[in-house]
C-alpha cells in the first residue's frame, strides 16, 4: 500500500465577519497554496473531500456542489464528511484513506465556515444542534454549558484549578500573535496578553470566562494529499500521515457514568479514582476524560509505532474549544497520567519553548475556529512547522519551533463525541 | 379502524398560529445594507472592498415526534418521573433508551420503571450566557443529576438556592412546575440539603457575585419582567 503525504496547504485569515462568499474565502486558500505549489494543475487532482459543518449558519445545503464547480472540479468527485466539530479532522482522514485504498492519487480537502450571518446566541444555539435536542438542547447549557460541566467535573476529581485554565489562555493567545492568519491577532494585534487580562474576561459559564472559549470565525483552508509516487511532482518536501485514528462516545455526556461499551477498554485508568467518591459503572473516560479521543489516539500511536508519545511526538496541536478541552487532552492522548494534565502547562512543557509545544497556531481561541476549517487549519500551521516555513509563511522566526520531526494533530466534535488523530512527519 | 390510520387522542396543536409566524420569514429578501470592509488571506496583506448585506429571515415549525419514548413526556405532564430498566441487564436509564446500549445486551427493549425524585448532582455549571431561547432565565444553574440508581446523569436546571453554593455531591429533589407542557423544562431540581459549597477563595466569590450582578442587570435591562 502506498505512502500518503501532505503536498501542499493553504488557508485564509480567520476573522468575523468575513464578507466575502465561502466559495471566495476558499479560493484565497487556495491561491495561498499554489504560492508554493507551482506544478499544480486543476486537473491534476482526482477527487476532492470538502468540511463544514453547519447547513443552518451557512443557510445552505450541499454547499460542496458550489465549491467544487467554483475550483474549476466539474466531472471529478466531491465528497462532503460532516460530524461536527470532528469534521475538518474527519475530512484529512478520509482523504488519507481514499489515497490509501488506491482508489485516487491526488485529493484536496477544502474546509470553510460562516459564522457571522447571524447574532452570537443564536450561533451557540445552532451549534447546540450538534447536541441532543430532545435532551441536553432543552434545558438551556448549549455548549458552553456542557463543556463548563465537564471542567468542573475535572475540578472536583482532580484538582484542576481556574489559574490552569488562565495559563493555558495566556499560552494560546500569546502564541497566535506570530500567526498572520490568526483571527485574535486580525482583532487584537500583537500585544501578549497575562492571567489578569483572562481574569478581567466576562463570565460565560463557570469556570469559563470568555478568553477560555473559542472565537466564533469565518474562513478557509486547503490541503493536498497525494499517493507516495505522485507526491514527488510536487514537492521535495513533502510531510507524511504516518498514523491516523478515529473513536466516539456518547452524544449526551450525563451518560457517560453509565456507559457499558467502555468497560474493561482501559483497566489502568478505571483504577485512578479519589477513594473518598463513589465509583461510577463506568470510571473511565467518564464525565472527566474524553474517551474518544484516547480511542483515536491508540489506534493512531499503533499505526505510526508510537510507544511513547511524550517524548516522540515534537509538536502538538489540540482542538481546544474550551480550554479544561486541552487539559484533559494532555491525559487522553497519553502526554500525562489520568487527573495530572494540569502539570504540563503548570511546569511550561507545553509552552511554545517547552519540551512539547502543544497550539503553537493559537488553538480555537488564538487562531479561530470556522467549525469547517479549523482543524485543516491547525495542520497547516504543523505542516509548515515541519517543513521549517514559519518564517516563509508567517513572516516570523520567532515561532518556528527548531526542527521538528513528527507532529499530532487531534480534533474532536461534540462533547468529545467523535475524534480523530493524525501524525504527521517529515 | 385501518391500522395504518393516525388518529388524534389529545390536540393541544397551536399550528395555525404559528404558521403566520412561519410564512413571515418566508427566506425571502427583506432589507440590505452595504459596507465597507477588510479582504485578504493575511493580516499583513489586507485591503478594503465594498459588499451588499441582506437580510433574509427563515422561520419553521417543526412537528417532532418523540417516539417510543413519548411515555416520558407524557409523565411529565402527569407529575410523574418515568424511566427505564433492560430486563436483561438490569442497567436503569434516566433520561430513558427505548433500547439497552449495553453490548452484550444486543439492543433488548427496556421497560417503563416509575423513577424516584430524589436525586445527586454529578457536575454542574453556572450560566452567565447561553442561546436565544434562554437569555432571559440568566443566570441559572445546568446541572446533571443521577437521579435514584439511574447508571446515568440527566440535564436539568437547579433552582432555589445561591447558584454559588451548589456543588458535586448535592442531594436534590426533582420538582414540576405547576404549567406542565411536556417540554424537559417542566422539571427542575432543589436542594434536598443544606448545601456544602466547594472551598472557594474569597476572591473567587466576590468575582462570582461580580459576574451575576452584571448578567442580572444585563437581562433586566433586555427582558424587563411585567
Amino acid at each position: 500500500m502506498t505512502r500518503v503525504a501532505i503536498v501542499g496547504a493553504g488557508m485564509t485569515r480567520f476573522d468575523r465577519p468575513r464578507r466575502e462568499l465561502q466559495e471566495e474565502m476558499v479560493a484565497e486558500a487556495m491561491k495561498n497554496m499554489w504560492e508554493d505549489l507551482p506544478n499544480l494543475e486543476t486537473k491534476d487532482i482526482d477527487a476532492a473531500v470538502y468540511s463544514y459543518f453547519s447547513d443552518h449558519l451557512e443557510q445552505q445545503l450541499c454547499f460542496h456542489w458550489i465549491i467544487h464547480d467554483y475550483l474549476g472540479l466539474s466531472g471529478k468527485p466531491g465528497y462532503r464528511v460532516e460530524s461536527g466539530g470532528a469534521t475538518p479532522i474527519d475530512a484529512i482522514i478520509n482523504a488519507y484513506m481514499f489515497i490509501k485504498s488506491g482508489v485516487f492519487d491526488l485529493v484536496l480537502v477544502a474546509g470553510w465556515e460562516k459564522m457571522g450571518e447571524v447574532g452570537t446566541a443564536k450561533t451557540n444555539e445552532f451549534i447546540a444542534m450538534a447536541s441532543d435536542t430532545d435532551w441536553d438542547f432543552m434545558v438551556g447549557g448549549y455548549y458552553n454549558g456542557y463543556y463548563a460541566a465537564l471542567e468542573v467535573r475535572r475540578m472536583h476529581l482532580y484538582g484542576d484549578t481556574i489559574e490552569d485554565l488562565a495559563l493555558l489562555s495566556v499560552k494560546n493567545h500569546n502564541n497566535a500573535i506570530y500567526n498572520p492568519y490568526a483571527q485574535w491577532r486580525a482583532k487584537h494585534g500583537t500585544s501578549k496578553i497575562t492571567v489578569d487580562d483572562v481574569y478581567k474576561s466576562r463570565l460565560i459559564s463557570y469556570p469559563y470566562r470568555t478568553m477560555n472559549i473559542a472565537e466564533i470565525s469565518d474562513g478557509a483552508a486547503v490541503m493536498l494529499l497525494a499517493s507516495e509516487e505522485v507526491a514527488k511532482k510536487y514537492t521535495d518536501t513533502p510531510i507524511w500521515i504516518t498514523g491516523v485514528g478515529l473513536g466516539n462516545d456518547s452524544m449526551r455526556p450525563g451518560d457517560r457514568t453509565g456507559n457499558p461499551a467502555w468497560l474493561g477498554l482501559y483497566p489502568e485508568d478505571e483504577e485512578i479514582w479519589p477513594k473518598e467518591e463513589p465509583k461510577p459503572l463506568t470510571p473511565y473516560p467518564e464525565m472527566a476524560n474524553f474517551g474518544a479521543f484516547r480511542y483515536a489516539a491508540d489506534m493512531a500511536y499503533k499505526m505510526a509505532g508510537i510507544d511513547n508519545p511524550r517524548k516522540e511526538i515534537d509538536l502538538v496541536e489540540i482542538f481546544n474549544p474550551y480550554d479544561g478541552v486541552e487539559l484533559a487532552a494532555y491525559e487522553d492522548l497519553r502526554f500525562a497520567k489520568r487527573g495530572e494534565g494540569k502539570t504540563l502547562i503548570r511546569e511550561g512543557i507545553t509552552e511554545r519553548w517547552g519540551e512539547l509545544p502543544v497550539n503553537t497556531s493559537g488553538g480555537l481561541y488564538g487562531q479561530g475556529h470556522p467549525v469547517g476549517a479549523t482543524s485543516i487549519g491547525q495542520a497547516i500551521t504543523l505542516f509548515w512547522q515541519l517543513r521549517e516555513e514559519i518564517y516563509k509563511k508567517w513572516g516570523s522566526q520567532q515561532a518556528q519551533i527548531p526542527s521538528p520531526r513528527r507532529a499530532l494533530i487531534h480534533g474532536h466534535g461534540g462533547t468529545g463525541c467523535q475524534a480523530g488523530v493524525v501524525i504527521m512527519e517529515r | 379502524m385501518d391500522e395504518f390510520e393516525e388518529k388524534i387522542i389529545v390536540d393541544k396543536s397551536v399550528l395555525n398560529e404559528w404558521k403566520k409566524w412561519a410564512r413571515k420569514g418566508d427566506m425571502r429578501v427583506k432589507g440590505y445594507k452595504i459596507v465597507e470592509a477588510p479582504r485578504g488571506d493575511r493580516v499583513d496583506r489586507i485591503s478594503r472592498e465594498r459588499f451588499m448585506i441582506v437580510e433574509r429571515p427563515h422561520a419553521v415549525v417543526y412537528q417532532h415526534s418523540f417516539g417510543l419514548l413519548s411515555r416520558f413526556y407524557e409523565g411529565l405532564i402527569e407529575g410523574k418521573l418515568y424511566g427505564t430498566r433492560c430486563p436483561k441487564c438490569g442497567l436503569k436509564y434516566l433520561p430513558p433508551r427505548t433500547h439497552c446500549w449495553n453490548p452484550s445486551c444486543k439492543l433488548e427493549e427496556t421497560e417503563w420503571i416509575e423513577m424516584p425524585t430524589e436525586g445527586v448532582i454529578v457536575t454542574y455549571t453556572i450560566m452567565a450566557f447561553s442561546a436565544t431561547p434562554f437569555l432571559p432565565e440568566l443566570p441559572f444553574v445546568l446541572a446533571y443529576v443521577k437521579v435514584g440508581d439511574a447508571a446515568t446523569a440527566l440535564p436539568i436546571q437547579v433552582k432555589e438556592i445561591d447558584p454559588i453554593d451548589v456543588h458535586i455531591g448535592l442531594k436534590v429533589k426533582i420538582k414540576f412546575k405547576e404549567e406542565r407542557v411536556g417540554d424537559l423544562m417542566d422539571i427542575y431540581a432543589v436542594p434536598a440539603e443544606k448545601p456544602h459549597p466547594p472551598p472557594r477563595s474569597k476572591e473567587e466569590i466576590e468575582w462570582l457575585k461580580r459576574e451575576l450582578k452584571i448578567v442580572e442587570e444585563w437581562v433586566n435591562k433586555h427582558f424587563p419582567k411585567k
